[in-house]
């Protein structure tokens, strides 16, 4: 039996984008941690900007789809400043999509 | 901030858009402000002696008023209400006022222009005073939105100053109108005391506008508005906007703020000496391009220090249209200076100067912003209620990108040959660089209907949701 683990959470997250930088918020470094406590989900996340027009958007994008993973019964999504958002916390994949230099 | 969620009892509404006001009011304003730009691209290309030839006609008046209002202004405050929250972190005081604000923006500036074509300043002066009652309610709701602001910032100086002068522009447009038509509109109505009183103060306005030469109160007026509210918003959003976009942040804030501080003290002054034919102009000139210096010093490091390299086709129509502003300047300061002889030539450099910078600077920019603002709007509009329940489009993927390509290089070509052929009074050449321009018209306003047909038909593909089979309880 397949329980609910971090890779899983992230795999589902991975299909949230940032819309203007157009990459999902994994491989932009925005996911902090995943914490999973029986059927429920809490995940701590950032943003590349604060004051980001999209902030009330892409939270409730990862809310709705941790709430779509069978199993999951309630989902937290914590939007954390510190510490702030670096370009050096995104993957190669990440650098790549967004035209965003090597650190 | 965070939020838990039962999918039986979430709102999306309820959890969205704290700092967004409704997409329909901004939307409206830039929708409109497309319009003009067609009418007033397509005017410029059947009738290129406007630029040609140096003369104030009722045609020059009425083509400045459709693009000045009817395009840059309808965008710019359209954006205001979309930006000036966001950017600053708080809600729009009134979107009811902003509705009332779009109806008689829009029944203003279309009695203006038409009755500027027609030569009719009393009706001129009666839609103004339309006009300026929505640009009233404008004022207000910023500056009511203004107080809002948690943490004060240059951005909002920017915004709070560039709605001053706004409000100067307004009235000295308005004086100028009340100068030219006082007398004979207000002979019907000096029959009732409160008639009488208006008669009385439109008459002594333009007893006192008397004073001023009428040419000077123009260019005074035009410099209010072009300066005080549209480059001083430019300057001030674009320090928020340029590092939010381009993944950096603004490298020394007394830097930025000298800009604008210098920003207002060279328009104060250059719009007294204007006025009043003074010496003094070219000091107040060299000021105002000083602050655009300070301006342009800054935008580059905040740009070297970047994080994203890349620049997307928005960001490069908005800094070509910041490197507009050097001849821009240049121009400004031959035109300043006071001992330029009054010839053909010289009559020309000032068809350049404005042409310059009302398509070269100011609409350049507004087209870059435009590709940020309304994919932003669209996207909100269609897709913030289902990201995270389905794959959604990114903002790059509402538009075009090769279409944007060609729009900036024929905006580019048509503004650099416009004004070449305007310089030298080469008519044919004027409408080759109008033609050109209006193909970089036609490409935003391709891209425009295809972001818009994302309201009607939109692009989502369903998620591929991680499952596990723990079994849920009965």
């Amino acid at each position: 039996m397949t329980q609910l683990n971090e890779a899983n959470i992230l795999e589902t997250l991975r299909q949230i984008i940032d819309p203007e930088l157009g990459c999902n918020i994994v491989d932009l470094g925005l996911i902090y941690d995943v914490t999973i406590t029986g059927r429920q989900v809490t995940v701590a996340m950032t943003l590349t900007t604060p004051g980001c027009p999209m902030h009330e958007s892409i939270r409730w994008g990862a809310q709705n789809a941790l709430l779509g993973i069978e199993g999951v019964e309630t989902a937290e999504v914590e939007v954390v400043w510190d510490p702030p958002w670096h370009p050096s916390m995104m993957t190669e994949f990440g650098r790549a999509a967004t035209g965003v230099g090597s650190f | 901030m965070s939020g838990a969620l039962n999918p039986a009892k979430g709102n999306p509404a309820a959890a969205l858009g704290v700092h967004a006001p409704s997409e329909v009011v901004p939307l409206a304003f830039m929708l409109t402000g497309i319009l003009a730009l067609c009418f007033g691209t397509g005017w410029f290309l059947f009738r290129p002696s406007l630029l040609s030839t140096y003369h104030y006609n009722q045609s020059v008046i009425a083509t400045t008023h459709l693009l000045v209002l009817g395009w840059i202004c309808s965008v710019v405050m359209g954006a205001t209400y979309q930006l000036v929250p966001v950017a600053l972190g708080t809600k729009l005081y009134s979107e009811k006022l902003a509705q009332w604000h779009f109806v008689l923006h829009t029944v203003g500036f279309i009695g203006m222009v038409w009755m500027f074509r027609v030569w009719n300043m009393k009706q001129v002066g009666h839609f103004g005073s339309v006009l300026a009652l929505g640009v009233g309610l404008f004022v207000y709701n910023i500056a009511r939105t203004l107080r809002r602001v948690p943490k004060w910032n240059v951005t909002a100086t920017a915004v709070a100053a560039s709605l001053f002068w706004l409000s100067c522009a307004v009235a000295a447009g308005l004086t100028i109108a009340i100068a030219k038509c006082g007398y004979d509109s207000t002979e019907g109505l000096a029959t009732a005391a409160a008639s009488r009183a208006v008669a009385s103060g439109l008459h002594s306005v333009a007893a006192f506008m008397s004073r001023f030469d009428a040419i000077s109160a123009m260019h005074a007026h035009a410099h209010l508005g072009s300066v005080g509210f549209f480059t001083m918003l430019l300057v001030g959003v674009s320090y928020k906007l340029i590092p939010m976009f381009t993944l950096s942040e603004i490298q020394s804030k007394r830097r930025a703020a000298s800009s604008v501080v210098l920003l207002n003290i060279g328009l104060a002054g250059s719009f007294m000496t204007i006025l009043l034919r003074s010496p003094w102009k070219l000091a107040f000139a060299l000021l105002g391009v000083a602050a655009l210096s300070v301006y342009i010093w800054e935008l580059g490091a905040i740009l070297r220090a970047r994080k994203r390299r890349t620049l997307d086709w928005g960001i490069r129509y908005f800094l070509t249209a910041i490197v507009l502003l050097c001849p821009l300047s240049g121009l400004a300061l031959v035109l300043s200076w006071s001992a330029l002889p009054l010839n053909e030539f010289t009559g020309q450099l000032e068809n350049v100067y404005g042409f310059l910078g009302v398509v070269g600077v100011v609409s350049l920019a507004l087209v870059g912003m435009l590709y940020k603002i309304i994919p932003f709007l669209v996207w909100f509009a269609r897709y913030s209620r289902q990201i995270g329940r389905a794959q959604v489009p990114a903002l790059a993927d509402l538009y075009f990108a090769p279409l944007q390509a060609l729009g900036y290089w024929a905006f580019l070509s048509g503004i650099l040959v416009t004004c070449g052929a305007a310089a030298f009074s080469v008519e044919p050449g004027v409408r080759i660089g109008c033609a050109s321009v209006a193909l970089g018209v036609a490409t935003l306003v391709l891209n425009v209907v295809k972001m818009l047909s994302h309201l009607i038909r939109p692009q989502t593909t369903p998620l591929s949701i991680e499952s596990s089979p723990i079994p849920r309880p009965a």
